[in-house]
């Protein structure tokens, strides 16, 4: 991808390659620092839910779901991607990452492949279900929207949608992969 | 209304925190010590993924995809207006939010265009950059079928905000 767009650029405007990939690279670090504050708040309060007990809670009601979709039996772990699916929910992408990337390491079983629990991770985490698209909402309102909250309920109906969809898709290929394996 | 949710969640974790006798200051300072060692490890991988979406714009690549892509996407309901967004939104937040703006001011917040986009920023994500941090503290280098079927299902998500914005 990054070099056939080179291979693009160096017919049409050679001179814009460095000075676009170290823009990049800067916006880059100037993310990570705006990421760094995001994270040391939510990675702070996640502490205290843990800490609290309360994320031990959630997991408790998640368990069922977590344990169905996931095939994990963890218990940590669980409670990991129980986090990761409430900030998913609250339409908090930013606050989700640090326990994504937490519970990725615990499914991680050293043998280069991705585990079926990682791969629905990734997908759920992509059509993730979202109660509440704050940023989309502020972003109309500012924008001069008469009703900016109208896309609640669709946005709603679709993610419900895709989310299911994904999750089925997951089950069914890894259900075709196995048998495919048994055969050969 | 969702302005409340959030703090009203933070006073009622430290309430909480108060009645179960845990020391608040404590446990966050412990947390948010994670944060600047977590940044510096995504970092590399952030850096990457921005530079290739970089190139990929300014080389025009995208506007030329966009415009191979569009008359398939119009055969789905998807309208031209929205290919742009459609196509970069799996690799940059930063980036699909700046479109989702020109679109408002283009074509009014209230547009069915508008409507349409703020749907399909809600129900997807930016699968790429996810899955390349999400990944990029394991061992693990390939996810299989995991952005096939992402990318699938943010395409259906797409076609179904189209026709719901329609109706609703």
């Amino acid at each position: 991808m990054m070099l056939s767009s080179m291979l693009v650029l160096l017919v049409t405007n050679p001179s814009v390659i460095l000075a676009e990939m170290i823009g990049a690279s800067a916006s880059a670090l100037q993310l990570c620092i705006e990421l760094c504050a995001v994270y040391a708040v939510w990675l702070g309060i996640i502490e205290m839910v843990e800490a609290s007990g309360l994320g031990e809670k959630l997991a408790k009601l998640l368990r069922p779901l977590i344990r169905k979709i996931f095939k994990v039996d963890d218990q940590e772990t669980q409670k990991i991607i129980a986090l990761n699916l409430s900030a998913n929910m609250l339409g908090l992408g930013n606050a989700s990452t640090p326990t994504g990337i937490k519970a990725m390491q615990r499914l991680d079983d050293g043998s280069g492949k991705a585990t079926f629990a990682m791969i629905m991770l990734v997908v759920v985490n992509a059509t993730s279900i979202q109660l509440l698209p704050t940023t989309v909402i502020g972003l109309r309102s500012s924008a001069g929207s008469q009703s900016p909250a109208d896309i609640i309920l669709p946005t709603l109906i679709v993610t419900f949608c895709t989310t299911i969809l994904g999750i089925f898709l997951v089950h069914a290929i890894d259900k075709i992969i196995k048998k495919l394996r048994h055969k050969s | 209304m969702s302005v409340f949710i959030l703090p009203i969640l933070f006073i009622a974790l430290f309430v909480y925190c108060l009645f179960k006798r845990i020391n608040t200051y404590d446990h966050f300072v412990k947390g948010a010590k994670g944060a600047i060692k977590l940044v510096v490890d995504i970092f590399p991988f952030i850096a990457s993924i921005l530079i290739a979406v970089a190139l990929l714009r300014v080389s025009g690549l995208t506007d030329l995809l966009a415009q191979i892509m569009s008359p398939v996407f119009n055969l789905l309901g998807i309208p031209t207006e929205l290919c742009e967004l459609v196509l970069l939104r799996p690799f940059t937040g930063s980036g699909s939010y700046g479109i989702l703006e020109t679109i408002f001011t283009t074509y009014g917040a209230d547009s069915y265009i508008s409507r349409c986009a703020c749907v399909i920023m809600g129900c997807s994500e930016t699968i790429f950059y996810v899955a390349t941090v999400y990944i990029s503290q394991t061992k693990v280098k390939k996810l299989l079928y995991a952005i096939p079927v992402a990318l699938f299902c943010s395409l259906i998500g797409t076609v179904l905000a189209c026709l719901i914005c329609k109706v609703m």
